[in-house]
């Protein structure tokens, strides 16, 4: 009976741990819980730390995570408004919110976020086929203008939220985005072609614009390069005739002898003519060579 | 008989107890004994183990890594302050504390196929991939739905690295899935908003960054808690209309090869016309000057030798057209003298003119 202190505290210490193991438990950050009394959901925690509940078989804790889960749901095909077959697969990001609500609906299953999911692809179901029917393809597929993508990506989370809600399903869809559209096997084909023939186009429009392109910087080349000769002809008409009319300025000097300036002139132009490679063929009446006839100076007659 | 009986047994009686309360002594001694020791080894143990329940607090963390205490199942400290950083760390031990260790090991990368056909990396590198069908099948080949109606193919490699570790573990199942998802959903939307030619040859880049700002805004909406780092797009025409748009590419090319034969037609033409006008322009002025020059100086002889005319006139013309004369015949090749006939006529002279180059010359006198 010495070691009695120490008994009694280690005794004390088990029975306290093993106390603690039955009323205490605790909710990690991650986790959501709902606490239930004979099987009814009486108490949901959200925040983590330690609680105090009634020991098994009373009262049981059930713990469900509280993370966003992914899910997306299967390509599904929908009719746009416009009649297109366009197949479709999104993707949500959604977490337990209210597991007092969620555990009555889906934890009597063996897997029960498997069984969530499963509502979650009905609902996506409906909301899919409901949305995409109210647009016309051009909806999904154009360029940045008229694009309402995100409209219908935030219209479908919209159905969803609010059925959800409705049902109270005790989870929340965060986020919803389209995974994939696609269309019809088919379809794809007759796409194919389509592109095909639109390459065609594309083929010939670069021929005949590269072409006509190339003709017109030609034709313009040549067209600003016979204003240039122009404008250049134009110039040097006017410098010859500016030249003209200095020279004429000399004339007045002229004008002091016409006769001899004539004379003199045609001396030049005769001496400038007789320069190379000239044959001259003249007669005896041609002076000088009229001394030849060795008649014509009087010198001689003197 | 009774009385050695009592006395045997009063005799025995007390020497009964007495051999007895020496064996329980004995006994009791050794189980005190034993117990004794054992309760020294029960109390070593119990160190033993109070230690190693404590010790098994300690825990380290590594480079890449970082950790969370969680106490009673809440984080102690708030966003970045509940980090713990690479060493050694205690935390008191389970259950009431737990701690959480995080990998944010650099940089992480997701990979959207959502647009691309069905293959391997391994079928991709042997050159061994599946042959394009007549058509795509939703459930197999994966494509993207352009702006234009069209078909293409892309895909994206995101590249990013955790920031805030308590959102991407705690807030998240499968953080890199929703990722995936954000980048997934990224091309669609980009390929919905661009035409087939923009998204392979005409707005690489354009579409590229379309990819990443709508997958970086996802991220963020969704608070993932990471950072995007790069996003690279890589896209292709579907597989079989490789020709077709080869065929397209090679008339582009070839239509700016045209364009650039006319461009270096023009700009040799114009060079030309440019030099040729101002050639023009050159012989102009210099025609003008020799022109004005020439007149100048006929002027300035002409008023020298008008005195001398004035002088003798006749004299004057007559020594002027002999001595021009007679300098011009120096220069003269062939000089034809022509003499008068016995008639008082002149020669008659014929020529040939032949129209073969000038150096056959027929020249006839008769």
């Amino acid at each position: 009976m010495k070691q009695n202190p120490l008994t009694l505290i280690i005794g004390l210490l088990l029975i306290l741990i093993f106390g603690l193991l039955l009323f205490v438990f605790q909710v990690r950050q991650t986790e959501v819980v709902v606490v239930t009394t004979f099987g009814n959901p009486t108490r949901d925690i959200k925040d983590p730390t330690w609680y105090v509940k009634w020991p098994w078989p009373i009262q049981k804790v059930h713990r469900f995570d509280q993370r966003v889960q992914n899910f997306e749901d299967k390509f599904t095909e929908g009719l746009t408004r416009d009649s297109f077959n366009l197949l479709t697969s999104v993707y949500v990001g959604w977490k337990i919110t209210e597991p007092k609500a969620f555990f009555p609906k889906f934890a009597g299953t063996s897997d029960p976020i498997n069984e969530a999911e499963r509502v979650l692809e009905r609902l996506l179901g409906n909301a899919k086929s409901a949305v995409i029917g109210k647009h016309p393809l051009a909806d999904f597929l154009s360029t940045s203008g008229e694009n309402k993508f995100v409209a219908i990506e935030k219209e479908i989370l919209d159905t969803i939220q609010s059925q959800v809600r409705e049902n109270n399903y005790g989870l929340e869809v965060e986020f919803l985005g389209i995974k994939k559209l696609g269309l019809p096997e088919s379809v794809t084909q007759s796409v194919f072609e389509r592109m095909t023939s639109e390459r065609q186009v594309l083929i010939s429009k670069s021929q005949f614009e590269g072409e006509a392109e190339a003709q017109k910087i030609r034709s313009e080349a040549d067209r600003k390069a016979a204003e240039l000769m122009a404008n250049a002809e134009g110039q040097a008409t006017q410098i010859r005739g500016k030249g003209e009319a200095e020279a004429a300025r000399s004339l007045a000097v002229f004008q002091q002898n016409p006769e001899l300036a004539n004379f003199i002139f045609r001396l030049t132009a005769l001496e400038g003519s007789l320069k190379e490679r000239t044959i001259l063929i003249f007669d005896q009446h041609t002076p000088p060579f009229d001394l030849f006839r060795g008649v014509s100076t009087s010198l001689l007659n003197k | 008989m009774s009385d050695p009986h009592p006395h045997h047994h009063h005799h025995d009686e007390p020497d009964a107890p007495h051999g007895a309360e020496q064996s329980i002594d004995a006994g009791s001694q050794a189980l005190a004994e034993t117990l004794r020791s054992s309760f020294v080894i029960v109390k070593i143990v119990t160190g033993i183990l109070v230690c190693v329940f404590l010790g098994s607090g300690i825990f380290t963390v590594g480079p890449q890594e970082r950790a969370i205490i969680l106490r009673l199942g809440k984080p102690v400290g708030d966003g970045e302050k509940a980090l713990l950083g690479p060493g050694f760390h205690w935390s008191m031990p389970y259950p009431i504390d737990e701690y959480v260790k995080v990998s944010i090991s650099g940089i992480q990368k997701v990979t959207s196929t959502v647009g691309w056909y069905a293959t391997t990396p391994e079928m991709e590198l042997a050159g061994t991939e599946m042959g394009a069908g007549p058509s795509l099948s939703p459930m197999v080949d994966g494509y993207l739905l352009t702006a234009d109606g069209n078909i293409a193919h892309a895909r994206a490699t995101l590249t990013y690295h955790i920031h805030d570790p308590v959102r991407y573990v705690f807030g998240f199942l499968n953080a890199s899935n929703a990722i995936q998802s954000a980048v997934d959903n990224s091309l669609i939307w980009a390929a919905a908003r661009y035409p087939v030619d923009d998204i392979i040859t005409r707005d690489v880049i354009g579409f590229n960054e379309a990819v990443r700002r709508r997958a970086t805004e996802l991220i963020t909406q969704q608070n993932l808690g990471v950072t995007v780092e790069q996003c690279s797009v890589q896209s292709i025409p579907p597989r079989q209309l490789k020709e077709a748009f080869a065929n397209v590419l090679k008339a582009e090319v070839n239509r700016s090869r045209v364009l650039n034969e006319s461009r270096s037609y023009e700009n040799q033409v114009l060079s030309k016309a440019s030099a040729d006008s101002q050639s023009r322009k050159d012989t102009a002025e210099s025609d003008r000057s020799r022109l004005v020059n020439d007149m100048a100086g006929q002027a300035e002889r002409f008023r020298d030798i008008l005195p001398q005319y004035q002088q003798n006139p006749t004299l004057f013309v007559q020594q002027r057209l002999s001595e021009t004369l007679g300098r011009s015949l120096t220069n003269v090749q062939d000089k034809i003298f022509l003499t008068e006939s016995s008639d008082g006529r002149p020669k008659e002279l014929r020529l040939l003119l032949n129209r073969e180059p000038p150096k056959v010359r027929s020249e006839e006198n008769k």
